[in-house]
């Protein structure tokens, strides 16, 4: 017995080995990963897949040569690579290479107005399009904004509005900046959405209010509960926003915690709308199928999100320690990752940054940078979104193909061979693969295509039936009739009294 | 059981549909229906049920096949059809009912036909249609329960000899019937098992300690 599991092992080394010498891309076993990959098919069953992305490597302060980080809350990658990461409890912003090999600078304190001033926990950073950092120093209550190699270029501070209330506490988490220099903060309780201020560091207003919704049973409690009862209930008070990135076209994406686990993410048109497509789910909340009960149940709590390319973005869920990816029309593309204490597992996930075609995410307690490569499997899915994104449908089918050779309950996959296979006229392959994509409006144009082909192909049998059964019917009835009927009773049920 | 299955009586069942007044009256006081009729149209009731529910086009059936399972489904129908039967036979056995439970049986039996005919056509026509077709399924369906609960709503109310109004009233009590005895059975099950549970451990007793 004992032999047998060691040749197999020895086999299943050899094959991986080979696997290695033949293909560069990363191949993982199983086994060797300590955590799922997985995805929701449409009656919401777990699906198990193959791996996305494999945990490659981390990286600690002590890696670098520097002092460890001591909680670092967030992550940066700047237009030119380099890696910017807040390190809160340091009270620094340490820039990596876009390896993350060395310590490029780190920025500790910055020259304002001739005086030397620093930062004091700082939990966000973010770098501009135009190379300008933003620090979001929070018990400064100030956004400190600098070149990247740190000299002094402004501060925003105290936002004075009508619509602040008087004794607002500016105390900034996350910053980000858009094309126009528009900075977006998420301050803590502010629970009025996301605070924008001008290049010029004027606050113009709140940005992507969240709704709170009571429901019909909560409002009849509370028509009945008196003042002082009502005093005392809990406050309906909407959640605040944890992480934010914009994308290339300027929207806003800004993740939050939905206690309802339906949608943990928002897309932020310039108006301050939510434009997020939520797909056939209408999910965007992480996991579906959740435990009730402990640390480990309830909806997943998104606490940052960062948008990739071609529509697709990642959000990171401390509860469960998983990332989960969307594309743009809010199909869930795969799941990853796990707590834990194994090499690739988080402990406090707290920031997610891409750099090229890795996902690298940031953990507060384990003070270190994990990152993950994509496998064969996670670059087929988003080399063919990013196609569909595209609008290169015909492209993308032979990505879908590899990727079914790999999982060929792919809903996704099978959904796009199916609509290349109509696009391509071929009706019945289309209906096959749309019916495994299950993909109710696309196979029912192609059963409709389907079946007027065949209706089109074989009109004439079909009239010619009709006719001769209604010819057949006639003569039934003015000829044969009589002389069948010879002799049957006339009487029907009704005039039949008791039959017994 | 020959005399029940006679060619007679299965096609008075058929009348039953076209004239309802007219045959669950003689079906009370003529003797012209049939309880293992009415039985057997139960089953194929459920049959049909799971049937739809299984084979249905992909197009407007949105049910797990998997879920699908042909025997609890008919025990399913079968509680129900006894329970709604023996529910209201005791609430009208109160409020001046001529029928009896076979009556009641029968004519909750018989008003299954188009539920029954509507279901299958269904079945077989949503193979041919498309999502914006998808309607005339729905009604094809749609209009099998309703002539099927209008036929029950007739012969309830020609069978006990009611104003419509007070069928109506029974209806709704006799689904108050029926959760009490959900209620009883309930009880008693739990009781039982009680009873059980203290009877084994006496025996436990006695065999260790003996």
């Amino acid at each position: 017995m004992k032999k047998r599991v060691w040749i197999k092992r020895t086999i299943a080394s050899l094959t991986a080995g080979l696997m290695l010498a033949v293909s560069p891309a990363i191949t993982a076993l199983a086994e060797d990963l300590p955590y799922d990959t997985y995805n929701y098919d449409y009656r919401l069953n777990v699906v198990m897949t193959p791996a996305a992305y494999v945990p490659t490597r981390s990286v600690t302060g002590q890696d670098l040569g520097i002092d460890g980080f001591t909680e670092p809350q967030d992550l940066c990658v700047a237009p030119n690579g380099e890696i910017y990461v807040a390190d809160t409890k340091n009270s620094r912003i340490v820039v990596l290479n876009h390896n993350m090999t060395e310590v490029v600078r780190i920025i500790d304190s910055f020259v304002r107005d001739g005086q030397e001033d620093g930062f004091r926990m700082p939990q966000g950073v973010c770098v501009s399009e135009n190379e300008q950092l933003y620090v979001a120093d929070t018990d400064n209550k100030r956004i400190v904004v600098l070149t990247p190699e740190g000299e002094f270029i402004k501060i925003i501070d105290n936002p004075q509005s009508e619509i602040l209330e008087d004794d607002f506490d500016f105390t900034p988490l996350k910053v980000a900046v858009d094309y126009a220099d528009r900075v977006y903060v998420i301050a803590k309780n502010a629970f009025e959405g996301i605070l924008v201020f001008e290049s010029n560091g004027q606050f113009t207003g709140y940005f992507g209010t969240i709704q709170v919704k009571i429901s019909l049973w909560e409002k009849f409690w509370r028509k009945l509960a008196s003042k002082e009862e009502r005093s005392r209930q809990q406050l309906f008070i909407p959640t605040e926003f944890t992480g934010i990135d914009i994308d290339s076209d300027g929207f806003v994406y800004a993740s939050n915690i939905d206690s309802d686990g339906v949608q943990g993410v928002r897309r932020l048109n310039p108006k301050g709308e939510d434009v997020i497509l939520k797909g056939d789910k209408a999910n965007l909340g992480g996991d579906i199928q959740i435990g009730t009960y402990g640390t480990y149940g309830g909806p997943s709590e998104f606490v940052d999100v960062v948008y990739r390319e071609k529509g697709i973005y990642s959000l990171l869920d401390r509860k469960r320690g998983r990332i989960f990816t969307y594309d743009r029309e809010g199909n869930l593309l795969y799941v990853f990752g796990g707590l834990g204490t194994q090499r690739g597992t988080f402990n406090t996930p707290v920031a997610i940054e891409v750099v090229d075609d890795q996902i690298i995410v940031l953990d507060a307690y384990q003070a270190s940078i994990l990152s993950f490569g994509e496998t064969d499997y996670g670059a087929l899915i988003n080399d063919a979104v990013a196609l569909r994104f595209d609008g290169d449908e015909a492209l993308a089918i032979g990505k879908w193909e590899a990727v079914l050779k790999l999982d060929e309950n792919n809903e996704l996959a099978n959904t796009g061979m199916g609509k290349a296979y109509l696009t391509a006229g071929d009706n019945a392959a289309a209906m096959k693969y749309l019916k495994l994509g299950m993909n109710r409006k696309y196979y029912s144009i192609a059963f409709k295509r389907y079946r007027n082909a065949i209706l089109k192909d074989n009109l004439n049998l079909i009239l010619t039936v009709v006719i001769a059964v209604i010819l057949l019917a006639v003569v039934y009835q003015k000829f044969l009739k009589k002389k069948f009927s010879i002799g049957r009773k006339k009487k029907g049920a009704r005039e039949g009294g008791l039959a017994q | 059981m020959k005399e029940l299955f006679s060619k007679d009586k299965w096609k008075y069942a058929f009348y039953t549909v076209s004239h309802p007044m007219d045959a669950y009256y003689e079906i009370r006081h003529r003797e012209r229906g049939s309880v293992p009729i009415a039985i057997v149209l139960v089953i194929l009731f459920s049959f049909t049920f799971s049937i739809n529910r299984m084979s249905a086009s992909f197009i407007v059936n949105d049910v797990d096949p998997l879920t699908v399972n042909a025997l609890p489904e008919l025990v399913a129908v079968f509680l129900l059809y006894g329970l709604f039967c023996v529910g209201n036979w005791s609430i009208t056995c109160l409020m001046n009912g001529e029928g009896r439970l076979k009556d009641t049986a029968i004519a909750v039996g018989y008003a299954l036909i188009p539920l029954i005919v509507c279901f299958n056509i269904g079945t077989v026509f949503s193979w041919f249609v498309t999502e914006d077709e998808g309607a005339f399924y729905t009604m094809i369906v749609g209009v099998g329960i309703a002539y099927g609960v209008i036929m029950a709503l007739m012969g309830i109310m020609q069978i006990h000899n009611y104003t419509l109004a007070k069928t109506l009233v029974t209806i709704f009590l006799t689904f108050v019937a029926m959760f009490i005895i959900i209620f009883l059975a309930l009880l008693l099950f739990d009781l039982l098992n009680q009873l059980y549970s203290f009877v084994h451990s006496i025996y436990q007793e006695l065999i260790f300690r003996v």
